[in-house]
Order: C-alpha cells, then sequence, then structure tokens
C-alpha cells in the first residue's frame, strides 16, 4: 500500500467532475424554474421582468462556484508530479461539499425564485423579501465553496516517500 | 413512476453491493473487495473510452430532449400565433449548440487514443490519461445534458410569451442564454481535465 498509487488521479478527477456536474444540476434547476416564473410574470406586468431575473443570476453564480472549485482542484492534477492518494482524496471531498451544497442551493433558488416572482405579480413590496430568501439559499453554495477551499489548501501536505 | 422508483434505483444497487462485501468478508476472503486493485487491473482504454461515449452520448442526449421540449411548444403557439415560428428556432439552435459541443470534446479526446501494446500498457501516466477522460468526458457529457434539458424548458416558457406578447422574446432570451453558459462551464472543465493528460504511450525500454 504506497502513499502515492497510480490510481489516485482516480479520485481526484472525481472531485472535479462532482463539483462541476452537481452544481450544474442546481444551477439548471434553478433557471428553468425560475425561467417559469419570469414568463408567467410577463405574461401580466412586462416591466418587472428584468428585476425579476435575479433568481436566474444567482444560479449562474452557483454554477461558476463549481467552475471555480473544479478548475482549482484540476490545476493541480499533472500526469508529471507526484499525487498521493491523501490529496486524491481530499480533492472527491472538495467537489462533493461544493456540488452538493451548490445543488442544494440551486434547488432552493429555483423553487423561492419561481413562487416568489409569482408573488411579485400582485404585490410589489415582496420583491425585498424575495432577495432576503434568495440571499440566504445563495449563501448555502458559498459555505461549501468556503469549504471546498480549505480542504484544497491541505492537499499538498503528504508527500511521496 | 412508481412509489417506490428511488428505492429500487438506489436502494438495490446499495444492497448488492452491501451483500457481496459482507459475503466475501465473513467467508474469509475480504481482501478480494479491493478498490485500489480493480482500478490497478481495469484498463485505461476501457476508462478512456467510455468516458468518450458518455460524453458524446449525454450531449445529444441533453440536446434532443431540449430540442422536443422547446419544439413542441413553438409547435403548439404556432397553431394560433404563426409570427413565433421563425424566431423560436433561436432556441433550437443554442439546443443544438450543446451537441455540437459534444462532439467538439469527443473528437478532442479521441486524440489521445493511441494504440499501446498490452504488456506496456499500464504506466502511471496511462492511468493518469485514462482517468483525465472518463471524468472529463462525464463532466462534459453530464453537464451538456443538463443545460440542453434547461435551455429546452426556458426556450418552450420563451415561445408561449412570445406567441402572447411579442415583445416579451427577447427578454425571456437572457434566461436561456443563462441556461446555455451552463453547457460552456462544462466543457471549459473538461479542456482543463485533459490538458496535461498525455497520450497514450508504451512504457519505456529502461522500466
Amino acid at each position: 500500500m504506497s502513499t502515492c498509487p497510480p490510481y489516485a488521479p482516480f479520485f481526484g478527477f472525481a472531485g472535479v467532475a462532482s463539483s462541476m456536474i452537481f452544481s450544474t444540476v442546481g444551477a439548471a434547476y434553478g433557471t428553468s424554474k425560475a425561467g417559469i416564473g419570469i414568463a408567467g410574470l410577463g405574461q401580466f406586468r412586462p416591466e418587472l421582468i428584468m428585476k425579476s431575473l435575479i433568481p436566474v443570476v444567482m444560479s449562474g453564480i452557483i454554477a461558476v462556484y463549481g467552475l471555480v472549485v473544479s478548475v482549482l482542484i484540476a490545476g493541480s492534477l499533472d500526469a508529471s508530479q507526484d499525487y498521493s492518494l491523501f490529496a486524491g482524496f481530499i480533492h472527491l471531498g472538495a467537489g462533493l461539499s461544493c456540488g452538493l451544497t451548490g445543488l442544494a442551493a440551486g434547488y432552493a433558488i429555483g423553487i423561492v425564485g419561481d413562487s416568489c416572482v409569482r408573488a411579485y405579480v400582485r404585490e410589489s413590496r415582496i420583491f425585498v423579501a424575495m432577495v432576503l430568501i434568495l440571499i440566504f439559499a445563495e449563501v448555502l453554495g458559498l459555505y461549501g465553496l468556503i469549504v471546498a477551499l480549505i480542504m484544497n489548501t491541505r492537499a499538498t501536505e503528504v508527500n511521496c516517500s | 413512476m412508481g412509489l417506490y422508483l428511488n428505492y429500487y434505483a438506489f436502494g438495490l444497487p446499495s444492497f448488492l453491493v452491501l451483500v457481496i462485501a459482507l459475503y466475501l468478508l465473513f467467508t474469509g476472503s475480504g481482501e478480494a473487495f479491493n478498490v485500489g486493485r480493480f482500478l490497478e487491473e481495469s484498463s485505461p482504454y476501457m476508462w478512456a473510452s467510455t468516458g468518450i461515449g458518455l460524453c458524446i452520448g449525454f450531449s445529444v442526449l441533453g440536446a434532443g430532449w431540449g430540442i422536443f421540449i422547446t419544439g413542441a411548444s413553438i409547435l403548439g403557439g404556432g397553431v394560433r400565433a404563426p409570427r413565433i415560428r421563425t424566431k423560436n428556432l433561436i432556441s433550437v439552435i443554442f439546443c443544438e449548440v450543446v451537441a455540437i459541443y459534444g462532439v467538439i470534446m469527443g473528437i478532442v479526446y479521441s486524440s489521445k487514443l493511441t494504440a499501446v501494446d498490452e504488456s506496456q500498457l499500464y504506466t502511471r501516466e496511462n492511468y493518469f490519461t485514462g482517468f483525465a477522460l472518463f471524468w472529463g468526458g462525464l463532466t462534459v457529457g453530464l453537464c451538456n445534458m443538463l443545460c440542453g434539458v434547461s435551455v429546452g424548458i426556458t426556450g418552450s416558457t420563451a415561445a408561449i410569451s412570445d406567441a402572447a406578447d411579442p415583445a416579451l422574446f427577447v427578454k425571456i432570451l437572457i434566461v436561456e442564454v443563462f441556461g446555455s453558459i451552463l453547457g460552456l462551464f462544462g466543457l471549459i472543465v473538461g479542456l482543463l481535465m485533459v490538458a496535461r493528460a498525455p497520450e497514450f504511450t508504451a512504457a519505456s525500454s529502461a522500466a
């Protein structure tokens, strides 16, 4: 059992993939669900569409969180350099942390965005409450990003002997 | 979809894996359950080719799914408002672009597949390339699939909004653009993953 077996990059790449894929699930759900609500709002009050695009923008930000962690992890994967199994599992954990929190955040942004923009048609004071709730949902993804970044800084602690 | 579909889909494979692992453990051959040995013994070509196949497969699945979602709404809305037919083909093109991303990545990944003799295949670099192509292909494929479905749903709502009020189309198109960047992100990550993966090379004669 060596510290740097040749199959260690499997887990590193799994981290890259899970970070990107799961945050994309969340971002895609958020964009589509909120987009349905926005189209519905546009039928009745077209002038409110621009302000209602906030959930869609926030879903895009969730995808960017996943992209950032993916790029960061992929940057430390190199065929010519030593890569320990420790680093592989750390990267897998970081990718899962960012990806699954992005999934949760995207789902929350989608459902909140959809129902809040539908309410915004009837009551314009809903807007501030909507933004507050969306911020709390967005920050879930941010927490995952922070944990992923913290984990990633520890990945180079183990050297191949 | 049955009430217990998720239980079957996630519970049954997990249960089977657990039963096999416990059987091996209790009959004294627990060492046989060795993930590391499986990863070392499986051919890098298997990983690489599976990744390329999933890349193009999932991308085209997403593109087709998005096209039929948006196409159904365009055709339905076009019955009462024929003016929407040509303008809403943009949504179909957005979905098609996702399939093009899958084709591009499939071609880029395929350039790494060089023939190496079985006895000289199992080097550290070849393992790296195999895993990189597998996970890269899976990333590109699934991100493109999600992007295609998202663009399809949004394009469908754009078509129906356009049928109701022509001024709405451009505004709902903004949401569609946000959906289509997801496929682009998948493409970027897929390219970054294999950028430093060397193509399959035979083991050097000194080894």
